[in-house]
């Protein structure tokens, strides 16, 4: 395997893991707790702040982050004032950032859709730099340790809001959590596949492995397991075919899935 | 508030948001610690609002509830973590990824507090409030797969395995078979003796265990219509073969 003597190729592959594997596990959460739309929202937030980025001449990445995260924050408090799912706010928003977009790129007309902005739509996994893989881990650290120590509380969240309020939880704070994490991970994992395709990446691995298991433990180490092996295969298939890596990925995953709902025991009649 | 009593509810209306209507209008009331109380009335009366109301899962309109003398607008967590409820109808669809034990285990989540994690004397305890209810043998089955009386039996495990101060359950014996409707009422009137346990039920069906309760309220269009001793509504029941009949016999 030749290509993995380039850096390039290299940090390409230490982002797939890492990306990978985040994605899979803030991906239970948001399948459980229906924030779907969430990640449309965050790669076209992501987007919209690339795009004033390049009007404005500032890196691309930090106003990506920026206008990401600003929507994750926004999110479950207008959810909770409009008493509407976080999933309605994300549709109103999604395309509100779509038209900042537009307009930011009519600010700089002279770059148009340009190489930065295209990269954080369309992904470009070669474009990783060394400072992008320190983010990416630093934002594994962090996830894993915010995961770790808000788990209870998530997994009876997970199972019924109400029934966690009832037992004494205030359930808001861990549900913007959510929100936010999934805003920043979808962010910083924009450049693997794009935000046209990032929600493959994140709906995918969980719903994969909700096809075999009832065990919410099991889910949340093998999802991850699933969106990591789901990212290397991917770009190990587009080096092999020179496909574009995002669209490598997204097929894998679906693939991944397809073959799960197949296999699933869950559906399965067996006599005793 | 008097030392002994538990809850108490002052001129207490619930609006739910959207609605102009009350569920609840103007309901005063206490509960005192050694209280077993049948909560009933027709569809749709405010029954399970006013459940929620106590517990704090529903904001009051009006008026104010207190728990353990504690206003509960203002100290909902402290005051959920000691009350076990069981909601009307909760079925777990097939397929969910939460195993009988886990489900019983989060009813445990408020009293063990913010980054703890479970131990072992939790686990524990959640496995002692299964024993007592004759399930111990479905904690490592999936919550999807039980049947919707062993379901009411794990909610109601959940709601023990805190050793709660108050109890309310909402219907909490409706999808059990013949047997464990015989059962599960001895076993809630027990724990009500022995451990002082208040304990609040809302039900459609007054003839069930009456001889254990010491108050019946009959709930009719949001407001309190009946609040005494159960000889004295069941007298009226006798009467008037449909609960609903009670409040208009009353009054």
């Amino acid at each position: 395997m030749i290509w993995l003597d380039y850096a390039i190729m290299q940090r390409a592959l230490i982002a797939c893991i890492f990306a990978g594997f985040l994605m899979g596990l803030i991906g239970v959460f948001v399948v459980r707790m229906r924030l779907s739309a969430i990640g449309y929202s965050m790669s076209h937030g992501a987007f919209a702040g690339a795009a004033l980025g390049v009007a404005t001449a500032t890196n691309p990445l930090v106003t990506g982050v920026v206008f990401a995260s600003a929507t994750a924050f926004l999110i479950g408090p207008i959810a909770d004032k409009a008493r509407l799912h976080a999933d309605t706010i994300t549709s109103i928003i999604f395309p509100l950032n779509m038209a900042l977009a537009f307009i930011f790129l009519t600010l700089a007309p002279q770059v148009g859709l340009s190489s930065q902005v295209a990269n954080v739509l369309w992904g470009s996994i070669i474009s990783m730099t060394s400072s992008d893989l320190v983010y990416l881990v630093s934002l594994f650290a962090a996830t894993l340790a915010i995961i770790y120590f808000v788990w209870k509380e998530l997994f009876a969240i997970m199972f019924n809001r109400k029934l966690a309020e009832a037992d004494g939880i205030n359930t808001r704070p861990f549900i913007y959590l959510i929100i936010f994490l999934a805003g920043v991970v979808i962010t910083f994992s924009l450049k693997l596949v794009g935000g046209l395709l990032i929600y493959a990446l994140l709906f995918n691995p969980a719903s994969t492995v909700l096809q075999f298991s009832e065990n919410m433990r099991k889910v949340i180490v093998y999802s991850p397991l699933v969106g990591m092996t789901t990212t290397v295969a991917g770009l190990f298939i587009s080096v092999l075919f020179d496909f574009p890596a995002g669209s490598s990925i997204v097929i894998v995953s679906t693939i991944f899935f397809a073959i799960a709902l197949l296999l699933s025991p869950k559906r399965r009649r067996k006599e005793v | 508030m008097r030392e002994d009593e538990i809850i108490k509810l002052e001129d207490v209306s619930t609006v739910y948001e959207g609605e102009s209507r009350p569920a609840i209008k103007n309901v005063n009331l206490s509960f005192k610690r050694d209280d077993l109380v049948y909560i009933v009335g027709p569809n749709a009366s405010g029954k399970t609002t006013l459940l929620e109301t106590i517990n704090g899962l529903l904001p009051p309109f009006k008026g104010k509830v207190s728990v353990f003398g504690l206003d509960v607008q203002s100290n909902g967590q402290k005051v959920r973590c000691r009350i076990g409820y069981v909601p009307q109808d909760f079925m777990v669809k097939p397929g969910e990824p939460y195993k009988a034990l886990d489900v019983v285990l989060m009813g445990l989540y408020g009293h063990i507090g913010f980054l703890h994690h479970p131990e072992a004397k939790d686990k524990k305890s959640a496995l002692d409030a299964m024993k007592l209810l004759g399930i111990e043998e479905l904690a490592d089955r999936p919550m999807g797969k039980l049947s919707g009386g062993q379901q009411q039996k794990v909610m109601l495990a959940r709601a023990l395995a805190k050793n709660p101060k108050i109890l309310l359950l909402d219907e909490p014996f409706s999808n059990m078979d013949p047997d464990s409707r015989g059962q599960i009422p001895a076993l809630i009137t027990q724990l009500h003796k022995e451990k002082g346990l208040t304990t609040l039920i809302v039900t459609h069906d007054i003839h069930h265990m009456l001889d254990s309760c010491n108050r019946v309220i009959v709930v009719s269009n949001g407001r309190i219509t009946f609040d005494g001793a159960p000889e004295k509504a069941l007298s009226i029941v006798e009467d008037h073969p449909h609960t609903t009949s009670l409040e208009a016999s009353h009054h």
